[in-house]
């Protein structure tokens, strides 16, 4: 991150953040305790550990908070959530922090992000995700290469999966209503991308 | 005189005792070998028939003495009590019939063994005259018009004592009248509430029973509880007055911010204390001193000065709330500011952490670290222990330092020029042998008068200990918070507020409620003429026989509340009123002529050769207790109640306080055929327990003059130990009777039994 | 027989029935009518967006997926909408609280549904299998259908995260348990005459999602998970969740590769067990859809039919 000596406190981020990413108006709240990292099932390979995270965001360090791999890392236990003696939701937290960072291009070649892109494409596409097509889609997602040896990577895997008739290879799971439910998902990105405050 | 008078014993057998040894036999004793005048028996003495017997026997002549053979000293004295013929207590429940088998053979003859040492007692004492002059006035002085004082001076008025109300400044309030808000006291403690100190003044002013000087101060206060003769100095004039007691409430001033200055104090008029933001925020519109602009981001650094080994060690306790109740405000005049508070350990117990979260509610950033500089332009260099990183936060408009509380125990004017004043617990003066060279009263005063002429005194006490109030740790004029709350040493002289420790305005009005009814107990008490607390409602003080006086001066030097002082011909003379009658006085005259009626050097020892020793073939050795009544009798009643067994060879004689201990009781002890002697009082040391100051320190000091006595008498060291108890160590006091029990079986039986 | 009303549910199977998960919604549906519940699934279900939807497609979408499901839901019946999946409930359910608590969120997500013509402005209950069983259909009952009970079975009882937390202890979320040591899992295993045996990591977590597409940095937590029930002399594993059940049953391989332990510990659902203590055959029970085969599980299941 950038130079200690030079950082500046600026608490714009952390307005911004209380008023975009739901759950965030309690942020103020954090008495940087401890207990949310402490909880974390996979906190020694983040980062900055969630404790850290917010005086991060409360410090106005808006880039490294939004390319910490601790929106990547986050297993979504809720530990830290349940656990919190304030009530911070901090996994619906880290969960709005990351789509920021996605939609603002700090995620790089995050696995997650790219696991994420393959979901959402068989989701908005099908209507449901069809883990067959996720699963290589995030594979070939890295390079056709890097899919290659993944795929055979996992072949064992996938080939018990298949006889033990939990994935298929047929045409993938579809709804009926599929325009509708895409007219729901752009609808959504549209009033998304009003921003918060306006025209609701 | 006593050898005169009728000793009825009355003989309890209710709560066990008559299970747990022979009354028969004890009525023996009594009226047999100790030669009581009657005996009577009882199933349950404190009883309506039980007590009716006994006033029966005052009526009609028949006892002129008592002796209540029964339950500790401690229960039933609401019952015992009998006008004018004050009962011997003599502890056969808790000490015996609680603490021993019952029907043993030693139980029984240490309960024998109290009932001689009543009767001496009873023989050697005599119940207290009183005294011919106490002082009659029920005034109260209150120094300081702040909040401590004016809450001191209208609870004493509306329990209806008149008041003397003096203040150094002009007008009434102190500090507290120039906060715009004050911290929430009330429900739901979440936001800076309305400061309602007019209220108070405007009490205080219509109120007929308090008289305020204005512009006034102390310049002389002499006598003691009941008789304060007082001069004043109002704007002026000179007023003289007698008073009964005193309640110093001089609360305290900032600490000096000039001495921050690697905090930017100086540097820029944008860094201010929190005091001087009050000023600002009082002043209608917030603005920058600088040029005038409306602060949009604020920074509070806690602890400026503060738990600093340079500065003031202490915690101020109330600067974390005083900046959550400034960065509130802050927030609400400049709603789009941002507002930091950086602290170390951000401290908002009780009522407070509501207070907290709030503004942290209201975007309050905390900030966790530790400030190493700020600059000219308000840069505040930080090492953010939350980040993990020294910082520089820039573009600051106003930077607060939250500066601590310093006591005003001593005059403000002249702190600049002088040091805080040493506690003067320390040193213990000197213990002399009898005979030995008397110190220069020059020396002498120099180690006890602990003021610089320089420092100007609140009070200026005309003591011998000097003009100031007597301080304990970091200057604040207070004692021990648990056992005598308010007590400053000086007899009827109370601290309350922020000079005592430091605190808020809603604290403080608490304290001086409590120093005031202190300051009440303390004018009530003179009146009576009886001491203070611990020994309400004792009517006994000290006689001193000047004939044997060799003017060592060791009981004027040595007593905690300067009760005593010389006369001009350099004999001891007692004020009376000050004399909290612990007995130190008594323990330190090397040629024993100061005693009290009921309570002298030949009435312990008188006691102590009471018991009947046996000698060293029957195996049972005595060990003499001398403990503390404050803290050591009840712990050993604790340890009866709870059942707790321990040794039947100790004899437990209580003593008013260690610093009674006279060493000759000692030499008594171990010539009669005790085998060792345990020494129980109060802890000592800079977190004294003692309640009167000093009596477990003498010791220390006078033990090694025991054991000087111990040589000459070729006996071991050993023989001799001192604890400090505490009124909790109800588990340890007999621990450790039975451990030097078992010493004494190592070392073996003292060579002087028989003799 | 005892006459119990039958209970209705609108049923959410999600996408993991169709794929990985497919042997708890086979099994699921085996053992309803034994509970007198009757499960009538959301017609035309979407995905929920599961734990990495909102990542690439954005707050709003992710709520409108479950908005639609709702609204769909709400068409059809006024019964609570239950699922068996941690994953579809977690997004269902907290969508609906939302949507019930937040009027700005009720707004948006409307708006969206608008554009299909939907609308959710009702106010449905969206519940946890597993709740279901402990708060409407009740031990008892369960314990009463028991016809083959899994006698000398030790399960190890992996609840993991999402069920539990953070709906568990929550008014909404039934407070049917607790977030750190619940105890319901267990308390099934008994019911179905099974042996739960002590078991520390019974809500440590499996990855999750991180698990399935970065392996290599949530592989110790599966080994712990495993590796705990097998020293406590575990025959299963058993769990509510389908992520739990395919993480921890697919990367034993890996596992004993990485670590040199070799494991082969079966891993469950708790409605495989119960379908096999009411009685039914193997295949009902979708024994034959674990990868590890529960040997002990299957030779319990031929017992009746013997």
């Amino acid at each position: 991150m950038a130079g200690a000596e030079t950082a500046t406190y600026d608490l714009g981020f952390a307005k911004w953040v209380a008023g975009n990413i739901s759950g965030a108006d309690k942020l103020s709240m954090c008495m940087q305790c401890g207990m949310c990292s402490g909880s974390c099932p996979i906190g020694t390979q983040m980062d900055h550990g969630p404790r850290k995270l917010i005086m991060m965001i409360r410090a106005g360090m808006r880039d490294a908070v939004l390319s910490a791999n601790t929106l990547w890392n986050c297993t979504q236990c809720y530990n830290c959530t349940v656990r919190c003696p304030r009530g911070i939701p901090v996994t619906e937290i880290l969960q709005g922090l990351a789509t920021v960072a996605v939609a603002e291009g700090h995620a790089g070649g995050e696995p997650t992000a790219r696991f994420s892109e393959a979901f959402w494409w068989s989701l908005a596409k099908f209507g449901r995700t069809d883990e067959r097509l996720v699963t290589s889609r995030f594979y070939f997602s890295a390079g056709l290469a890097e899919g290659v040896r993944k795929s055979r990577e996992n072949l064992a895997i996938a080939l018990r999966m298949i006889k033990a008739r939990r994935m298929h290879l047929g045409a993938p799971h579809k709804i009926k209503r599929r325009k509708n439910l895409q007219a729901i998902l752009a609808k959504a990105r549209e009033i998304e991308a009003r921003g918060a405050g306006e025209g609701d | 005189m006593a050898e005169a008078a009728k000793t009825a014993v009355y003989l309890c057998a209710g709560c066990g005792i008559g299970e747990a040894v022979s009354i028969e036999a004890l009525e023996a004793v009594a009226t047999g070998e100790s030669k009581a005048s009657s005996c009577r028996r009882h199933d349950h003495l404190c009883d309506d028939a039980g007590v009716a017997t006994i006033q029966a026997d005052i009526d009609s002549g028949a006892a002129e003495r008592i002796v209540i053979a029964a339950c500790s000293e401690r229960v039933n004295a609401d019952r015992f009590r009998f006008d004018g013929t004050p009962p011997i207590r003599c502890d056969l429940r808790e000490r015996v019939a609680w603490s021993q088998p019952p029907g043993a053979e030693d139980t029984q003859m240490l309960a024998a063994d109290y009932v001689r040492m009543a009767l001496a007692e009873a023989e050697k004492s005599a119940p207290p005259s009183g005294q011919a002059d106490p002082g009659t006035s029920k005034t109260i002085l209150v120094v300081g018009g702040g909040v401590s004082g004016l809450t001191a001076a209208l609870e004493s008025a509306r329990a209806g004592y008149q008041v003397m109300l003096v203040e150094r400044a002009s007008d009434l309030g102190g500090h507290g009248a120039k906060w715009s808000k004050r911290m929430p006291h009330r429900p739901p403690y979440r936001l800076p509430q309305d400061n309602d100190i007019g209220a108070l003044i405007a009490a205080v002013t219509a109120e007929p029973r308090i008289t305020v000087h204005t512009r006034s101060r102390v310049v002389s206060t002499a006598g003691g509880p009941g008789r304060f003769l007082v001069t004043l100095d109002s704007g002026g004039t000179t007023i003289e007055e007698t008073l009964g007691a005193i309640v110093v409430a001089t609360g305290w001033r900032p600490y000096d911010a000039t001495k921050l200055g690697h905090l930017g104090y100086g540097a820029s008029p944008d860094v201010v204390t929190g005091v001087e933001l009050e000023t600002m925020l009082g002043a209608g519109e917030l603005a920058c001193k600088s040029d005038g602009r409306r602060p949009a981001a604020v920074a509070f650094i806690q602890c400026a000065g503060s738990r600093d080994p340079d500065h003031l060690p202490y915690c101020s306790s109330i600067c974390c709330g005083v900046s959550i109740k400034q960065a509130l405000m802050i927030r609400e005049r400049v709603p789009d500011s941002s507002v930091y508070i950086i602290h170390d350990e951000l401290r908002t117990p009780g009522t407070a952490e509501a207070f907290y979260r709030a503004a942290q509610a209201a975007g309050v950033i905390f900030m966790k670290g530790k400030v190493s500089a700020v600059g000219a332009d308000l840069t505040v260099t930080v090492e953010d222990v939350l980040l993990g990183e020294t910082v520089a936060m820039a573009g600051l408009d106003l930077v607060v330092l939250a500066t601590g509380m310093m006591p005003n125990a001593t005059a403000p004017e002249a702190e600049a020029i002088a040091p805080q004043p040493a506690p003067d617990i320390d040193p213990l003066a000197p213990i002399l042998a009898a005979g030995a060279t008397v110190p220069e009263p020059g020396s002498e005063d120099a180690s006890e008068d602990d003021s610089g002429p320089e420092i100007g005194s609140i009070l200026n006490l005309q003591y011998r200990q000097g003009p100031h109030l007597p301080i304990l740790a970091d200057g604040f004029a207070d004692s021990h918070f648990l056992c005598f709350p308010y007590e400053t040493r000086r007899s009827g002289i109370y601290t309350c507020g922020p000079v005592r420790r430091p605190m808020d305005m809603a604290e403080s009005a608490t304290d001086a409620t409590g120093a005031a009814l202190k300051a009440i107990q303390a004018i009530e008490a003179a009146a009576a003429g009886t001491a203070l607390h611990p020994r309400g409602g004792d009517l006994s003080f000290p006689r001193i026989n000047l004939d044997p006086c060799t003017k060592c001066r060791r009981c004027t030097v040595e007593c905690p509340f300067g009760a005593i002082d010389e006369s001009d011909d350099d004999y001891p003379v007692v004020e009376v009123a000050r004399c909290r009658r612990c007995g130190t006085c008594m323990g330190a005259c090397p040629v024993r002529t100061i005693s009290f009626e009921n309570y002298s050097v030949e009435m312990v020892s008188a006691m102590i050769k009471a018991v009947e020793v046996p000698d060293e073939f029957a195996e049972k050795p005595r060990v003499l207790v001398l403990a503390c009544r404050n803290d050591a009798i009840p712990a050993l009643d604790m340890a009866g109640i709870s059942g707790t067994r321990y040794s039947p060879f100790a004899r437990v004689v209580p003593v008013r306080c260690l610093g009674s201990v006279s060493a000759l009781w000692i030499s008594d002890a171990l010539s009669t055929g005790y085998d060792g002697v345990i020494l129980m009082g109060c802890k000592a040391g800079d977190d004294y327990q003692c309640h009167f100051v000093k009596g477990s320190a003498i010791t220390q000091e006078r033990m090694g003059k025991i054991a000087e006595t111990l040589k000459s008498m070729m006996l071991e060291e050993e023989r001799v130990v001192t604890h400090e108890v505490a009124i909790a160590d109800a588990r340890r006091a007999p621990e450790l009777i039975d451990s030097f029990l078992d010493t004494i079986a190592e070392i073996g039986p003292n060579p002087f039994k028989g003799f | 027989m005892r006459e119990t009303p039958k209970k209705r549910y609108t049923y959410y199977p999600g996408c993991s029935s169709l794929g990985s998960a497919a042997h708890l919604d086979k099994s699921l549906r085996a053992i309803a009518p034994e509970l007198d519940v009757e499960l009538e699934d959301i017609e035309d279900w979407n995905c929920c967006g599961a734990s990495v939807g909102h990542v690439e497609g954005g707050a709003l979408p992710n709520m409108a997926l479950s908005g639609r499901n709702l609204a769909q839901a709400a068409s059809q019946a006024p019964d609570d909408i239950v699922t068996g999946c941690a994953s579809c409930y977690l997004n269902t359910h907290g969508v609906n609280e939302k949507i019930k608590t937040d009027i700005r969120a009720r707004r948006r997500v409307n708006e969206a549904l608008g554009a299909a013509d939907l609308c959710y402005d009702d106010d449905l209950q969206v519940r946890h299998a597993c709740e279901v069983l402990v708060n409407d259909v009740g031990l008892d009952v369960i314990r009463d259908r028991v016809r083959n009970p899994l006698d000398g079975l030790e399960v190890a009882g992996y609840v993991g995260c999402q069920t539990v937390r953070p709906f568990a202890d929550t008014d909404s979320g039934g407070r049917y348990d607790t977030y750190d040591d619940p105890a319901f899992l267990d308390n099934f295993a008994a019911a179905c005459g099974a042996e739960p045996v002590a078991y520390d990591p019974k809500t440590a977590c499996c990855g999750g999602s991180v698990s399935v597409h970065s392996p290599d940095k949530t592989l110790h937590l599966i080994k712990e998970i495993v590796a705990a029930a097998h020293d406590s002399g575990a025959d299963v594993i058993a769990t509510p969740c389908p992520l739990c059940q395919q993480n921890v049953e697919m990367y034993q391989a890996a596992i004993n590769k990485r670590f040199g332990t070799d494991f082969h510990m079966p891993v469950v659902f708790y409605s495989q067990l119960m379908a096999v203590a009411f009685g039914l055959d193997g295949t009902a029970a979708a024994l034959d859809q674990n990868m590890i085969p529960p040997a002990k599980l299957v030779d319990l299941a031929k017992k009746p039919n013997e």
